[in-house]
């Protein structure tokens, strides 16, 4: 196609007709298997690191050796359930 | 194995000048370098792009415009017409990462997004000042974040806890999921390069095809989490906005 034209208008309605021929969404979300795997394999890991760092400073607080770090973390393994949990729902609602 | 020739040296911090003060080491180091760099090359591009503000842009002035529409497009889809405010702040943070990336990708280039440091303290940021914003825009009701309605009164004290660690743990898995694919692509890239002069004879083209390839890959990788970064702003932006 020929797109010298300094006309504004008809420049316009190139624009729209092109726009109207490729519909389809340009921005596809194609991820990779490992990409995918990482992405959840880090939601678990950073919600036990922060249930392990609470039950330790719980721990040192109190003085309550092995028991704080024991419910916090499975309080942060729980939480990193919840969280791969909301991401596939994210990526559900995406689809 | 020397340490000069090992995939982990490009990590390594050189401050460029010594500065001490108040018996903090806050140097000029190469990653300081690489920062300004990366804030130059944006500001100089943004600015000089747009310069002409042409009707029919140029091919650069049209990146420029992609660019901002992208973010805005990301604001007003995912926080709606709320949104807008923060535009100013998500595209600086998703300029900053791109661009950072980006410039790392350049031989001898140092890349400061491959540091957790870095990347910790951009997610703090953004967790602190999302916290603040739920605290402003709902009060002391924001704590009702944590608060699922709908379950039995006795799950309460099991799932308030879950939901306060799920939500400390967004600013960790933020910096994380940034800082280790740039710290593995790049240290991937390093181990294959070695390859290439340690095969004999020709072989050594292999694993150098395989670096072009995946050059390819980390500039698309570069690119995609600093989308995911942006995103996730947004995201936390809405949750501020929306409890629930």
């Amino acid at each position: 196609m020929n797109y010298k034209n300094k006309n504004l208008e008809e420049l316009g309605k190139k624009i729209d007709d092109l726009d109207n021929q490729n519909k389809e969404p340009s921005i596809k979300n194609k991820e990779s298997g490992a990409g995918f795997g990482f992405k959840i394999s880090t939601e678990i890991i950073a919600a036990l690191v922060v249930g392990v760092g609470i039950g330790l400073i719980v721990d040192n607080y109190f003085n309550t050796k092995p028991i704080g770090l024991i419910i916090f973390f499975i309080f942060g393994a729980l939480a990193g359930f919840l969280n791969v949990y909301r991401v596939m729902r994210r990526i559900e609602k995406q689809r | 194995m020397a340490a000069k020739d090992s995939p982990l040296k490009q990590f390594e911090i050189d401050p460029i000048s010594n500065i001490e003060l108040g018996g903090y080491n806050i140097s000029f180091t190469n990653s300081s370098f690489a920062m300004l760099i990366t804030v130059l090359v944006i500001t100089l591009f943004l600015t000089l792009t747009v310069n002409t503000r042409s009707i029919i842009p140029s091919r650069m002035q049209l990146i420029s415009e992609l660019m901002y529409n992208f973010i805005a497009q990301l604001l007003s889809d995912t926080v709606g017409d709320n949104g807008k405010r923060y535009f100013p702040f998500v595209f600086s943070l998703f300029m900053f990462v791109l661009i950072g990336n980006m410039v790392g990708m350049v031989p001898y280039q140092f890349t400061f997004t491959s540091h957790i440091i870095v990347t910790f303290a951009l997610a703090a940021v953004v967790f602190i000042g999302v916290t603040i914003l739920g605290f402003i825009n709902h009060g002391i009701k924001f704590f009702t974040f944590f608060y699922i309605p709908g379950v039995p009164f006795y799950m309460h004290p099991l799932l308030i806890p879950i939901e306060v660690i799920s939500y400390l743990s967004r600013p960790i898995s933020l910096s994380v999921r940034l800082f280790a694919n740039m710290l593995a692509g790049h240290t991937l890239l390093k181990v294959f390069a070695g390859f290439v002069v340690s095969m004999p004879f020709f072989t050594g083209v292999f694993p150098l095809a395989f670096i072009v390839a995946l050059t390819g890959l980390e500039i698309l990788i570069a690119f995609l989490q600093a989308y995911v970064f942006a995103i996730l702003t947004c995201l936390y932006i809405n949750d501020a906005y929306h409890l629930h």
